[in-house]
């Protein structure tokens, strides 16, 4: 599948220490995505966020603060966010449960301090996973920390499950 | 670097394999709690459905315990069929919240190390273990492989020094701590506590170690001493023995030291755990609902002070007082011991043991703009109901003492 160069979307900006109970309130925990999507949304609204029901095929950006995710490891608040096309997360941290889920459903999850002050709701921007940099609407460019060598080889295959097939399949294989 | 102890368990697990930052470790144990192991069961299946050892695993219908909708009793049901199915040797239905019964159960000694898809995982802790949280597809790659990858945590000492007054519970030392650090300053961290004299209970230790993650830490744990010593003792009726290491030197990152005699009631307030202030700052105001309970204060100790305060008096008119005990172990004894009659005299209401009102999953949901005292570990905005509520957390003492005043009480008041 391999790790795409470059990924553009329409930001959702949050605030510092969003728990995943706001992200996604618990009475929405269900095994069938629409009602997964639905709890995003109302925790998006709940956030003040711009969301919008239908925003899925536009390609959605979170730029969110500190400990980004906190709480609950409730995975729900993850597949909520990839329902709605969500494509990259970029926050001045994260909580680990959050980024290790993010990583595990291929979804990056990159560390940068300079941009939460810099963009709003809407403002398109640009993430150069080779590069390691996110362009903001006014072309301006932020260095984010650098991907670990084996968070990148997860993403690259789309996720911790894909890449658990790729490990088999390299033990299948005596490699 | 591995430090501490956390560091010790990981290099003793490790199976030789690192990428980047990141240690692959065998694990020992796997808590599955209903809602998170129902959400990685489709893609189990699709995996082939084996589960690297059954003997390692442990099931527990505790959020859903009973459920209050037709969607999560088929939530539920998928998770006892497939228990059943598999004929996996441990699981729970209804008998505890996931936590109480992991460290009730016969499997976890110092030294192992355990993951859960359950953030309150790191409540195992104080028994010695390298206990952790993780998110449903993390936990289905660790069943199917039996192991999983971690980052070695900076490690954080902490000791536990001075003589403990008989009004602080270990909850007033972990709110303490969140209060001095912030939510998420222990991110990615290892907390390791030492409390050489062994003042703290085992059931302190428990509500200590289960809410280090609400400071973001990875993992915490009590180094294995007397007090862990006893317990598993009478927990299992002999001592097992264990590789032993809490006697090393290890390096830490930083060293903290907590002294008990000087600590005040604490309370945190909405919306965060880490909002803190001592018992002066907040006394006097008003709530409606007073919970004592969850896998971070529903355990024996924490029923039997609450009875102590509540013996022979009533709670404030207008109050509603809800208990549920840990374990139907811990409901068995507090009963055996008469604390549950003093509490229903008192004018308590008692629920079965489950992860539903902290979880604002069913009853003692709060409606607009209610207050709520509770023992349990989060106060996030909307967690127990409505998301206008307001949510308020301390000891069961603080708990049961402001559930005798009608509004946030000093328990040294009514002790």
């Amino acid at each position: 599948m391999g790790l795409p160069k470059r990924i553009t979307g329409r930001v959702w900006k949050l605030g510092d220490h969003i728990n995943t109970d706001i992200l996604h309130p618990s009475p929405y925990f269900s095994l069938d995505e629409a009602r997964v999507k639905e709890g995003l949304y109302e925790g998006m609204e709940r956030l003040g966020t711009n969301a919008k029901r239908d925003s899925s095929d536009e390609g959605v950006i979170i730029v969110a603060g500190e400990n980004f995710g906190c709480g609950s490891s409730r995975e729900t608040s993850v597949r909520g966010l990839r329902s709605f096309g969500v494509r990259g997360v970029v926050a001045a941290s994260f909580a680990r449960i959050f980024f290790r889920s993010l990583t595990n459903l291929g979804l990056p999850a990159l560390e940068c301090r300079d941009i939460q002050g810099r963009v709003k709701g809407g403002d398109s921007v640009l993430l150069s996973l080779e590069e390691g940099w996110v362009e903001l609407t006014d072309k301006r460019r932020f260095p984010f920390s650098p991907i670990d060598t084996h968070i990148k080889k997860i993403l690259e295959a789309g996720g911790l499950i894909p890449y658990l097939h790729k490990e088999r399949g390299r033990e299948r294989d005596g490699i | 670097m591995l430090e501490g102890y956390t560091g010790k368990i990981i290099r003793k697990h490790s199976d030789g394999i690192r990428e980047g930052e990141y240690h692959a470790v065998l694990v020992d144990f796997v808590l599955l709690p209903d809602p998170t192991f129902a959400l990685l069961l489709p893609e189990l299946k699709d995996l082939g459905g084996r589960i690297w050892n059954k003997e390692g695993v442990f099931v527990t219908v505790d959020h859903f315990a009973p459920p209050s909708t037709i969607e999560r009793a088929n939530i539920a049901k998928t998770v006892i069929s497939f228990a059943k199915d598999e004929a996996l040797p441990h699981q729970s239905i209804y008998q505890g919240i996931c936590h109480q019964l992991l460290i009730e159960g016969p499997w976890l000694r110092p030294g192992m190390l355990v993951l859960g898809a359950d953030s309150h995982t790191t409540t195992a802790g104080a028994l010695g273990c390298l206990a952790t949280g993780m998110g449903s597809t993390d936990i289905l790659y660790t069943l199917v492989t039996g192991r999983t990858w971690l980052r070695p945590p900076n490690t954080v000492r902490i000791n536990l020094k001075g003589k403990l007054p008989p009004y602080i519970m270990g909850k007033d030392v972990i709110l303490d701590l969140l209060a001095r650090f912030g939510e998420g300053g222990f991110r990615y961290q290892a907390l390791e506590f030492y409390d050489d004299d062994g003042v703290l209970s085992m059931d302190d230790r428990l509500a200590i170690c289960n809410m280090v993650v609400e400071g973001g830490a990875k993992n915490g744990l009590f180094s294995p001493d007397q007090v862990t010593k006893n317990y598993l003792k009478e927990r299992d009726g002999h001592l097992d023995q264990w590789e032993n290491f809490s006697h090393e030197d290890f390096r830490y990152t930083q060293k903290l030291t907590t002294d008990l005699s000087s600590l005040k009631p604490k309370v945190a307030l909405p919306h965060s755990p880490a909002h803190v202030v001592s018992i002066e700052e907040i006394k006097g105001e008003g709530i409606e609902q007073v919970f004592i309970g969850s896998c971070t204060g529903g355990r024996l100790r924490d029923i039997e002070l609450t009875a102590r305060i509540l013996n022979k008096r009533k709670i404030a008119p207008g109050i509603r007082l809800l208990i549920t005990p840990a374990s139907q172990k811990i409901y068995q004894e507090a009963m055996e011991k008469g604390y549950l009659k003093i509490i229903l005299e008192a004018g308590g209401v008692v629920l079965n043991p489950s992860c539903g009102l902290c979880g604002g999953i069913d009853k003692g949901i709060l409606g607009s703009a209610e207050r709520c005292l509770s023992t349990s570990n989060r106060n996030f905005q909307g967690r127990m109901g409505d998301p206008s509520s307001r949510i308020y957390l301390s000891s069961p003492l603080t708990a049961a003492a402001s559930a005798l005043a009608g509004r946030i009480t000093d328990p040294r008041e009514v002790m």
